[in-house]
């Protein structure tokens, strides 16, 4: 391993900007690849202490590399896990061992390399969560030569989101789903969508059932009310408990994210939110590439790929900078409240202790921070 | 043998009591709901280093104060492209109304109360143009034309100090901008137009089909 500090094995590919550590000497023509052997004896040498001592109650604490090797399990289904690793580790080696291969694919093979063994980004140090974040925008530079700037924002101290939501002020525009779709590059061809605007009876109280989340007609309608949902970014969120992999969690600020990249696609968490907040991807997300947002966050509108989990994270990428969320910033009618909920002289602060407000399911403890009220 | 199931059932209290209070601190159950939770949280908040003020860069604000909000409004003068009203407003409002003068403000359709509430005087100054006027006659200035909204819309006003009435501009961060009534309310025509959605999402409706 050329750096100690990291979690896992590291490639030298032989790039320029590196002095060459050996690892991978292809000049050699009987036994291989270097860098190749090196990673076989790696996997044997974990492989041969997890058969030992391996426990999975280990693995709260465990991180990247020991997560996915360090558990008991047979070596055949040891080597299935193997097999996508390696064949990454296949595309590294054959790349530097290529004579004509150029210096970017040289790095794009390490970038996925390096990128395939990171850790859980929420045991991630700050340190960690930069690389992790300077390798994705280097990436994007190398596919498509075009920049972007993608954050990795902690959450700030004495922060707590809160979001209020006033029934009489909204006329079902729909304004807010264009604004969130643009700035969270949400897939266009499946039409993804976070937010979900019903069209309610008036006199019927909150139907769901009998309420319409697709309407087309001039609005507001006669004899309607509006309402929106999206993620409530819960206190107590059952989708959180449920994730076998922890890839979502609630941040210290209250915003309940995912990495998509720890993410594995079992969708447990969309069948435990009660309120439909969740969004899966059933296909590669695309967006044309002169509509996508450069202004990103690791945990919020950075580019998804097939098969992932995501949803509103209240633009993390806009609230951890002071802004308000894109759906708050484009309500024509100022229907939509966001503030810090530990500011006593915040907006959000007055609507709660003044207006009377309520929360979607309350009795089932999951204590969203998502209020409605009423002029 | 006595002897023994009473150490034994005392060792199995002990244990159940030891257990009780090792296994039932849970962190998340601090708090009995996330309201209690702000409350005790926001007991010793000193501020953010967040601001929002970069966000305001780009449009002129004035601070007001009213009761115990202090917050700014977007400066209004600098807005109306008429202003000052003085300029063409030279003479009595009775002389220029005569048909040789050039016609204005055919664009506006008052739709604000009913004839019988209000008419153009009810908050326009005839003898002085550049100043709006209260129900009683006090001058009201352009900037802060909320003063005479508030003289009716008593509770908006209560929720427009409050904060939920009326949209923020800039960010969440402190300091607090907030938009006035006539940034929203066309005030000769003060409520919202009915139009068609931003969108309709099409898949949607094929996978429910």
């Amino acid at each position: 391993m050329s750096n100690n500090s990291k979690k896992w094995f590291s490639l030298n590919l032989g790039r320029k900007e590196k002095t060459s550590s050996g690892s991978c000497s292809c000049g050699k023509t009987s036994g291989g690849c270097g860098g190749h052997s090196n990673a076989h004896q790696m996997t044997d040498e974990a492989f041969n202490e997890a058969a030992i001592n391996a426990s999975i109650g280990e693995e709260r604490t465990k991180d990247g590399f020991e997560q996915v090797f360090d558990v008991k399990m047979d070596r055949r289904s040891a080597f299935k896990k193997l097999t996508a690793s390696l064949l990454i580790g296949a595309g590294a080696v054959s790349t530097s061992c290529s004579v004509i291969s150029g210096d970017e694919s040289k790095e794009k093979a390490q970038i996925d390399w390096e990128e395939q063994f990171k850790g859980n980004y929420k045991l991630m140090t700050d340190k960690e969560k930069e690389g992790t974040v300077d390798r994705l925008v280097r990436s994007y530079q190398l596919r498509t030569g075009k920049n972007i700037s993608m954050s990795s924002k902690n959450a700030e101290e004495d922060v707590l989101f809160g979001y209020a939501f006033n029934i009489s002020k909204c006329q079902g525009y729909m304004d807010c789903v264009n604004a969130c779709v643009e700035e969270n590059n949400q897939d266009r061809n499946s039409e993804m969508q976070y937010i979900r605007i019903h069209e309610m009876k008036d006199g019927k109280g909150f139907n769901f059932n009998e309420a319409d989340d697709n309407y087309y007609h001039e609005v507001p309608a006669q004899g309607h009310f509006y309402m929106g949902t999206q993620c409530f970014h819960c206190d107590n969120p059952p989708c959180v408990e449920v994730c076998p992999v922890q890839a979502t969690w609630r941040e210290d600020d209250g915003l309940v994210v995912v990495d998509y990249d720890w993410c594995v696609g079992c969708r447990y968490c969309m069948a435990a939110c009660p309120y439909d907040g969740r969004r899966f991807n059933w296909s590669k997300p695309e967006v044309p590439e002169a509509e996508i947002n450069h202004n990103q966050h690791y945990l919020g509108n950075r580019m998804r790929k097939k098969g992932v989990m995501e949803k509103c994270t209240f633009c993390v990428q806009r609230s951890r900078a002071g802004k308000n969320p894109a759906c708050v910033e484009a309500c024509p009618t100022g229907a939509r409240i966001f503030g810090n909920l530990l500011d006593p002289d915040s907006t959000i602060r007055w609507v709660l202790e003044n207006k009377k407000v309520f929360r979607l399911k309350e009795d089932l403890g999951t204590e969203p921070k998502f209020w409605y009220f009423m002029d | 043998m006595k002897n023994n199931i009473n150490i034994m059932n005392k060792i199995v209290c002990f244990s159940f009591f030891l257990l009780a209070f090792v296994s039932c601190k849970h962190h998340e159950n601090e708090y009995h709901s996330v309201t209690d939770k702000i409350e005790a949280e926001s007991k010793d908040y000193h501020g953010t280093s967040m601001s929002s003020e970069a966000y305001l860069s780009e449009i002129k604000t004035i601070e007001i104060t009213e009761g115990e909000h202090t917050f700014l409004i977007p400066e209004r003068k600098s807005q109306i492209k008429s202003y000052a009203c003085t300029e063409c407003h030279s003479k009595p409002l009775a002389q220029m109304k005569s048909k040789d003068l050039k016609k204005a403000h055919w664009d506006i359709k008052m739709d604000h109360a009913n004839a019988n509430t209000m008419n153009c005087v009810t908050c326009h100054n005839p003898d002085n143009m550049d100043d709006l006027k209260s129900l009683t006659g006090h001058a009201i200035d352009f900037n802060t034309s909320y003063n005479l909204c508030n003289q009716c819309h008593t509770k908006q006003f209560e929720d427009w100090k409050g904060g939920a009435h009326g949209k923020r501009i800039g960010g969440w961060a402190p300091p607090r901008a907030s938009m006035t009534c006539v940034n929203c309310h066309d005030p000769h025509k003060p409520h919202f137009e009915s139009r068609w959605p931003a969108r309709f999402n099409t898949q949607k409706e094929k996978e429910r089909k």
